[in-house]
């Protein structure tokens, strides 16, 4: 503390010395006029005697001494000044740390809040999902027997997707809502700010209507009613008592359905046998000591076990652990990301740690000077030391600045689909952390040229000026890193080409479909008078008649589940004419059922036969399309049309359905999964889509094809919808090159993020190059100049310069292209139809490299050829 | 750097005992920079002359090392003036001083005022 006080003291002390002196000065000048002399002679005589006021003031500072702060002080003071005199070298310094700086700062958010910080549960590490294949849901059957047989697991509790139209209320509003057993909150240790939990009693028919809603609800709907609980809410035209609030920022699932506003109980009992309709995504507690492996062992025992029982029920069922199952798919990308981010910022310490070292070695002369006045050896290595720790901290700062900055520009441009992009904000302690990077760099890179300078012989300095002959070592070094930067850059560049590529090849998906022009949304029934047997056959059809009669549509359609945006349903499906598969063996495609006209809205061609009509009803015979993939699977070199399948259940009679159509592929939910089995049926053909009160049957999703801005019509279509009735929620509503382009939102992001960071890449290493070749340039001047007097042409001197900058650019460009053939598996994961050593991208990323390197270098080429070799020669 | 020695016969002070004289000035009370200078020369019969340039530093370095204290006083004609004083640090320093300095007056009057024979064993 002393010091530190002493250093912030010196300043007063500073003055106190002066008014001392100066009451020094006065008293004696009062004195001598007191003795009779005259003011003017009383100044000077006192002047005289007191001696040079300045030298008296520096003997007396002398005797205060130095704090190691005060030095310290001193150094950064000399060590600003300098920088100040050379704002080229600080600005072009301070700027390169500052992106590698900044750009490691934004990248470590990201990844530490998605990829490290813990979920926001009791102890999450702990928590489980146990799912078909690692992500298909479970069959209540399935979920009950696990529970009961297994030991590894403290608690188990299951959830099942739910939609809650909220009816009471000015607005009819479907609410993304989800049904859990009352297990899953203690498991997570969540408790509701309001109101109570589920208990086991609520999971029985009867009990089961009461509702748990998010804090976001709360406010939105209830206008944060502190006596909310209790009362009651219509969703899906029955009555449901709220039983509590969950505290802001709760949610759950974390990976699937994670904008579930509303929670009810799950009663399983009327299913418990039921091992078909897998619905459940199951959640787990490890037991305290069992680890993940013991708990995996066991589930395989346990559904081998029942696989036995119930053949092709039990298969291939998972343990995955919570936070790997919300993050494992972004994080290939993240570590490529925070792979490129860590190569940036080691090129920007590898280009500083140059221009310090080259700067050490043009002020060899300054320093031996300074030793030969009795410097000593610790004071000038402290010195140089705190010079470079000065423009770290300066490159520090400003990175921390601008790491701030890119990480909101990040944010504003991720994908919404990245999970826990909410938690992502600046982390004070990567901040430090980040920070402390960008010090020991400056300390590691200004520590050797400080060694290196401060053994320099005074002789020998002064004699050959610091020029051509110095410190080859030093020369080597700076070459070495240069190429380092080189390799580096080529390496993110051929990433960031390999995305580029992948990029243009997602892009080039045809989604079956042309996407412009459409919107789609959905209207859900659910709880209103158009749920009652009977009423959806007219409503349906109802509707896309006053849309086909709004200004500006081109068609409309029907459909349960649009692709990519909704919801995807499998079904076990049989084939006219083949034996029959063995139970879980059926194959199984992707269930849609459209109204007439989807296919025609969609643009999705229908290769051979028709659409559906409306005439294909209840009592007319079931209709089906198929999709080319399946019709060429299923019926090689035949014609699928007529062909016969059958979509229920395997206990029950086949309800055969005739192919009257082929379909173009279309993409499902997956944007670049390659294509798999998809029927279409006729929706008013299917009772159980028009008059049960299950899930599936409780909405349907218009698409409507315009000229023009599809968002602009969604008014109308609203006010179309509750023309008819003014209970129907609506939701979804989506325009259809929205949802392609959040499709490939990730791709985007990831290619746009690799490629600004090879970019960044590419600069600092012209930067490096640039600042080498100058430095030499300025260096060998005289050489230069010699060389040109005796004759050499200005086109000899420019080969020798842009030959020396080439070398080290080809040496590292091939260090480079050898270190991304070997990390290419590294990319595999996050690239899409191209390989990770696609010999295009390479190439074109190396010539790429290299012309920047030779524009680099080019530069001080040109100005060693214009160099008048007179004043060369003469300057020194 | 005084061209011109102010007074009459100026002596030299001898490395080492102007902190002795400071402190001893102090003994008589707290005063200013000025006014031990001045007690000094009075004290010699202006044989003693302090150069600021030794003063100062003297002072500052006595206060570092805590023999003198030091406070801010306003003086009659309202100069800000810095008063030093003598610390119980700077008293033992004084006796420790002295007793130097008479040890080296006796070394050096026994060798000034010695008989031309050399000294015997029980002198």
């Amino acid at each position: 503390m002393k010091p530190f006080l002493a250093f912030f003291g010196r300043r007063r002390r500073e003055r106190e010395l002066d008014d001392e002196i100066a009451a020094h000065l006065a008293m004696a000048i009062a004195d001598r006029v007191a003795r009779g002399e005259t003011e003017r002679d009383a100044q000077i005589a006192a002047r005289r005697e007191l001696g040079n006021e300045a030298l008296v003031k520096e003997t007396t500072r002398a005797q205060w001494g130095w704090g190691s702060l005060e030095r310290f002080g001193q150094d950064v003071r000399y060590g600003l000044r300098l920088l100040k005199r050379s704002p080229g070298f600080t600005a072009v310094a301070v700027l390169t740390l500052a992106l590698g700086v900044g750009a490691n700062t934004a990248i470590l958010s990201v990844v530490n809040a998605i990829l490290l910080r813990p979920l926001d549960y009791a102890s999450p590490d702990r928590l489980v999902v146990l799912l078909h294949r690692g992500r298909n849901p479970v069959a209540p059957g399935n979920y009950l027997d696990w529970k009961a047989r297994s030991r590894s697991f403290a608690s188990m509790g299951a959830a099942e997707n739910w939609s809650a139209n909220l009816t009471s209320g000015d607005v009819p509003e479907k609410l993304p809502a989800m049904r859990m057993t009352a297990d899953i909150l203690p498991m997570l240790g969540a408790r509701p700010r309001l109101g109570r939990a589920f208990l086991p009693a609520d999971d029985a028919a009867g009990r089961d209507h009461v509702i748990l809603i998010t804090d976001g609800l709360w406010k939105r709907r209830f206008a944060a009613d502190p006596d909310v609980v209790g009362k009651a809410v219509t969703l899906n035209g029955e009555s449901y008592a709220v039983l509590g609030v969950m505290p802001p920022g709760f949610q759950f699932a974390p990976f699937w359905h994670t904008d579930a506003e509303v929670w009810a109980p799950l009663d399983l009992r009327a299913r418990a046998s039921n091992r078909e309709g897998s619905s459940l995504r199951v959640f787990g507690r490890l037991k305290d000591g069992v680890s993940l492996e013991a708990a995996r062992q066991e589930i395989a025992a346990v559904t081998a076990a029942l696989e036995r029982e119930y053949p092709g029920t039990n298969r291939d069922v998972r343990v995955t652990g919570l936070q790997e199952m919300v993050v494992g798919d972004v994080r290939p990308a993240l570590l490529v990301l925070l792979g490129a981010v860590g190569l940036v910022l080691l090129i920007a310490c590898a280009n500083v740690a140059n221009m310090l070292l080259a700067r050490s070695s043009a002020r060899r002369r300054e320093i031996a000077l300074r030793a030969a006045i009795g410097a000593s050896r610790g004071r000038m290595v402290r010195q140089i030391l705190t010079e470079s720790l000065v423009l770290a901290a300066a490159g520090g700062a400003a990175g921390v600045a601008l790491g701030a900055w890119a990480l909101e520009l990040l944010l504003a441009f991720a994908p919404a689909s990245i999970p826990r992009l909410s938690d992502v904000r600046l982390d004070a302690r990567i901040l430090l952390a980040t920070f402390a990077v960008a010090l020991a760099t400056g300390v590691a890179f200004g520590l050797a040229p400080a060694l290196q300078a401060s053994s320099v012989g005074l002789h020998e300095a002064l004699k050959d000026g610091g020029s051509s002959g110095a410190s080859r070592e030093g020369g080597r070094l700076r070459r070495v890193f240069v190429a380092a930067e080189f390799a580096i850059a080529l390496v993110l560049l051929v990433g960031a080409g390999l995305m580029v590529r992948s990029f243009v090849a997602l892009r080039r998906i045809d989604p079956g479909f042309d996407p412009r022009g459409v919107v789609s949304m959905e209207v859900s029934v659910a709880g209103t008078r158009q749920a009652e047997p009977g009423r959806r056959k007219v409503l349906y059809p109802e509707i896309l008649e006053r849309f086909a009669a709004i200004p500006g549509v081109k068609a409309a359609g029907a459909i349960n589940h649009v692709p990519i945006a909704g919801d995807i349903w499998g079904f076990p499906y049989t084939v006219e004419g083949r034996p029959r598969p063995a139970p879980g063996q059926s194959p199984v495609a992707a269930y849609r059922a459209v109204l007439p006209g989807y296919f025609a809205t969609m643009r999705l061609p229908i290769l051979r036969g028709r659409d559906v009509a409306a005439t294909d009803t209840a009592g007319a015979p079931g209709v089906v399309l198929v999709n080319d993939f399946l019709a060429r699977r299923i019926w090689p070199g035949e014609d699928a049309l007529g062909k016969r399948i059958a979509v229920d259940g395997p206990d029950d009679a086949p309800v055969w359905l005739t192919v009257i159509g082929v379909v173009k592929n279309a993409v499902q939910n997956d944007w670049s999964a390659p294509p798999d089995d998809e029927i279409y049926l006729a929706l008013l053909q299917r009772e159980q889509l028009t008059d049960s009160s299950g899930p599936q049957a409780a909405y349907v999703t218009y698409v409507v094809r315009t000229d023009g801005d599809p968002a602009a019509l969604v008014p109308a279509l609203r006010a179309a919808v509750w023309r008819i009735d003014r209970t129907l929620p609506i939701s979804q509503v989506l325009t259809m090159p929205d949802v392609v382009a959040q499709a490939n939102a990730r791709a985007r992001f990831q290619t746009l993020l690799l490629a600004v960071f090879a970019g960044v890449a590419a600069l600092l290493a012209a930067v490096g190059i640039y600042g080498v070749m100058s430095y030499v340039v300025s260096r060998r001047a005289r050489e230069i100049g010699l060389r040109m007097a005796l004759g050499a042409h200005p086109r000899d001197v420019v080969r020798l310069v842009v030959g020396q900058g080439m070398a080290m650019a080809l040496a590292g460009a091939a260090a480079g292209l050898a270190a991304a053939f070997l990390a290419r598996r590294l990319m595999s994961g996050v690239l899409y139809g191209v390989g990770p050593s696609d010999p295009l991208t390479y190439g074109v990323v190396a010539a790429l490299l290299l012309a920047i390197g030779l524009a680099a270098s080019y530069l001080p080429a040109r100005r060693a050829a214009r160099l008048d070799p007179m004043a060369a020669l003469r300057a020194d | 750097m005084v061209d011109r020695t102010p007074y009459q016969n100026p002596i030299e002070l001898l490395q080492g005992t102007l902190d002795l004289l400071v402190l001893q000035t102090l003994t008589w009370g707290p005063r200013h920079g000025y006014g031990i200078a001045g007690a000094i020369r009075a004290g010699s019969n202006e044989a003693l002359q302090v150069d600021t340039g030794s003063l100062y530093p003297a002072l500052h370095r006595l206060e570092r090392e805590g023999a003198v204290g030091a406070e801010w006083k306003t003086s009659e004609n309202n100069q800000r003036v810095k008063i030093y004083r003598l610390t119980p640090q700077g008293r033992r320093k004084l006796t420790q001083e002295r007793t130097r300095w008479e040890r080296l007056m006796q070394a050096m009057s026994g060798v000034l005022d010695a008989p031309r024979a050399p000294v015997t064993d029980e002198a």
